[in-house]
């Protein structure tokens, strides 16, 4: 600065910079072995672990189980899918359409419940086994591709908790889409038409009975896309057994029916059993020849028969080599 | 610090008649097992029952009959406490390839019960340890075999155990990968004051990190030793470099009655007494041979090991008959 602007030459005070003889070089990288004197949390915790894992993996794609950007848009899709219902029923209030083609098409009643959950078209032709199939895919088949087992039975987990948890995980991310849509859809009416007590005495026992039904049907393709997964190293095998065994059985029991005139043969089929179900508890006619304990039965049988299959397979999960 | 001061005397793993059964095959039979704290190899041939003893200490499978602890707690009951204390990296693949390296290690320690703040600060401390801190926003689809298997050490050693139990750590790893991970696993036993079970066909691993073996074979444990103390056991050999015609060398050292392993040039000859060497030379002048160089042989781990399997009637002529392309690196 004096050099600068000053009257002197700047060199009243000079002193030359050199280099240090010797250069500092830094430390690239020092290994040090750091202990670690936490506490390990409960068994809730571990469990809560793998809870997030998988569902928080639906909503980011960091940090979590990964989710491919193609599988959540169509979560994404078939979720606003199954919320067309709502604007219909807002445009049903707004143009005061009281006992019109609105009112009937989406309006509360036995049937729209019903379909709402139990439909088979769109919902359970081209939505809710399209769902299960792309969530189920990998949740434990990924386990067996990777190895990943290994990080799990390698700690304080045990095999009931790791199938309890995945479990769980795949029936809330169903029971977000399926049983949450109609709960806005049902909430939604009642809000749109502004309905009060009386109206609500008189559909919930209604809309309590589809619930039922839609948390059955949450739990029944949980545990048949499970099973599904835990046989297999690969995804894409879950999935399309999956779809398969939906499609399947509803096909034969179909060409059957035609052929033989008899329904007895639904009873193999996943979705007629529930939607069977359904109808029975919404109170709407049947469209079933054989009795609804039947297919009662037979929902209970294909749980079952999954669930096991899921218990052995997961039990045959190895920690030193798969 | 040294090893008397690492080993000290109460036991971390103790068996006695451990036995486990798959339907009639047995898998292992009577395991008497005394292990302390420090570094210890389990060596064994594949198929000897080296996984399956590991899943009896992490308490994962029932044993059929005897008894064990591991920590204090007991393998039969108290298989989660076991697995909360210890580390266990696996042999095998066993990390989800579309996750971040930080992510991996942070859920195998939200997996043991950390909390997600101290799981994801622990994460970064033992990925800068393992040697990963700049790759630890890498998928690890995208990492090399050496890092593959720093993850998985990084995962073993997230909540700091006080046993970790190696299932052939260096496993497809070049020269300076195996080096690393070798001396990162000196470093957790002599820095850390942490025990370290591994298994190896490696011999010269074993060698360089452990300071006492367990030697399993078809489910029996055959040797449980020091180091040290079997190097001691082994004969004593000459090694030396003959040129100019090493068979009648070998023919005249026959004739004399000495035993002998030649492989080439190489001749090793056992020594049985204070004449052995004066008897080498006179063999040398007989078969007029040069003997370019003669020394002591100094045994190692893999002598040791093909000298057990060898009195076990095992058909094994050395560790690479018991490596798989896996535990090469294809190579």
């Amino acid at each position: 600065m004096e050099a600068a602007f000053g009257s002197g030459d700047g060199d009243d005070e000079a002193t030359a910079v050199v280099a240090r003889s010797q250069a500092s070089l830094g430390q690239v990288f020092e290994q040090k072995y750091r202990p670690w004197d936490g506490d390990l949390g409960p068994r809730w915790m571990r469990n809560y672990a793998i809870f997030r894992h998988h569902v928080y993996g639906v909503f980011t794609g960091k940090g979590h189980r990964q989710y491919h950007p193609m599988v959540r848009l169509l979560i994404l899709i078939i979720f606003l899918a199954s919320l067309t219902p709502i604007p219909m029923l807002f445009l049903s209030s707004f143009i005061g359409d009281q006992g019109g083609l609105f009112e009937k098409m989406w309006g509360i009643n036995r049937y729209n419940l019903w379909g709402q959950v139990l439909g088979y078209f769109p919902r359970n032709l081209c939505m809710w086994p399209l769902l299960t199939a792309v969530i189920v895919g990998g949740m434990i088949s990924d386990d067996r591709q990777h190895g990943t087992s290994a990080i799990y039975f390698s700690r304080p987990v045990s095999r009931l908790d790791y199938t309890a948890m995945k479990y769980l995980s795949v029936a809330i991310i169903l029971g977000f889409v399926i049983v949450f849509s109609y709960f806005a859809y049902y909430t939604s009416a009642i809000v749109f038409k502004s309905e009060g007590w009386a109206y609500l005495a008189d559909t919930l026992p209604i809309f309590f009975g589809g619930m039922l039904a839609g948390i059955i049907l949450v739990i029944t393709y949980t545990s048949i896309g499970l099973a599904l997964s835990s046989i297999s190293r690969s995804r894409f095998f879950a999935a399309i057994g999956f779809l398969s065994i939906i499609y399947g059985t509803k096909l034969v029991s179909l060409l059957v029916e035609l052929q033989f005139e008899t329904t007895f043969m639904y009873a193999l089929s996943p979705y007629d059993c529930l939607a069977h179900l359904g109808q029975f508890l919404l109170g709407i006619p049947s469209n079933y020849e054989h009795p609804v304990s039947i297919s009662a039965v037979s929902i209970l049988a294909m749980n079952s028969l999954a669930v096991w299959l899921l218990v052995s397979r997961v039990t045959s999960l190895e920690v030193t080599r798969e | 610090m040294s090893d008397e001061e690492l080993l000290g005397d109460t036991p971390i793993i103790s068996t006695r008649g451990l036995r486990k059964m798959y339907g009639p095959h047995l898998a292992l039979d009577d395991i008497n097992l005394e292990i302390k704290k420090g570094a210890i190899g389990i060596l064994g041939p594949n198929g000897a029952g080296k996984s399956t003893l590991f899943k009896c200490l992490l308490g994962l499978i029932t044993t059929t009959s005897g008894e064990g602890t591991v920590l204090g707690h007991d393998i039969r009951t108290q298989g989660e406490m076991i697995r909360s204390r210890i580390g266990y990296m696996p042999e095998y693949n066993a990390l989800d390839p579309n996750l971040f390296a930080i992510d991996q290690v942070r859920y195998s320690g939200e997996l043991l019960g950390m909390n997600t703040k101290h799981a994801t600060q622990r994460a970064h401390e033992v990925l800068e340890y393992v040697g990963l801190k700049d790759q630890r926003y890498r998928k690890i689809e995208t990492f090399s075999t050496g890092m593959l298997q720093a993850t998985k050490l990084a995962c073993a050693l997230i909540h700091d155990p006080d046993i970790l139990i190696c299932d052939e750590p260096t496993n497809g790893l070049d020269q300076r990968a195996r080096s690393f991970m070798l001396q990162t696993l000196n470093r957790t036993v002599r820095e850390g004051n942490r025990s370290v079970l591994m298994s190896s066909h490696v011999m010269d691993d074993v060698q360089d990190l452990c300071q006492s073996i367990v030697m399993i074979h078809k489910g029996r444990i055959v040797v449980q030793r020091s180091i040290e103390e079997l190097v001691e056991q082994v004969d004593k050999e000459v090694e030396m470099v003959i040129w100019g015609g090493a068979s009648k060398m070998e023919y005249e050292l026959n004739s004399m009655g000495l035993e002998l392993r030649r492989l080439g040039r190489v001749i090793r000859v056992k020594v049985t007494s204070e004449k052995t060497i004066d008897q080498i030379l006179q063999a040398a002048v007989s078969a007029g041979v040069q003997v370019r160089q003669m020394k002591e042989y100094e045994p190692d781990l893999e002598d040791i090991f093909l000298l057990v399997m060898d009195k076990l009637g095992s058909q094994i002529k050395g560790t690479g008959d018991l490596m798989t392309p896996e535990h090469t690196g294809g190579v």
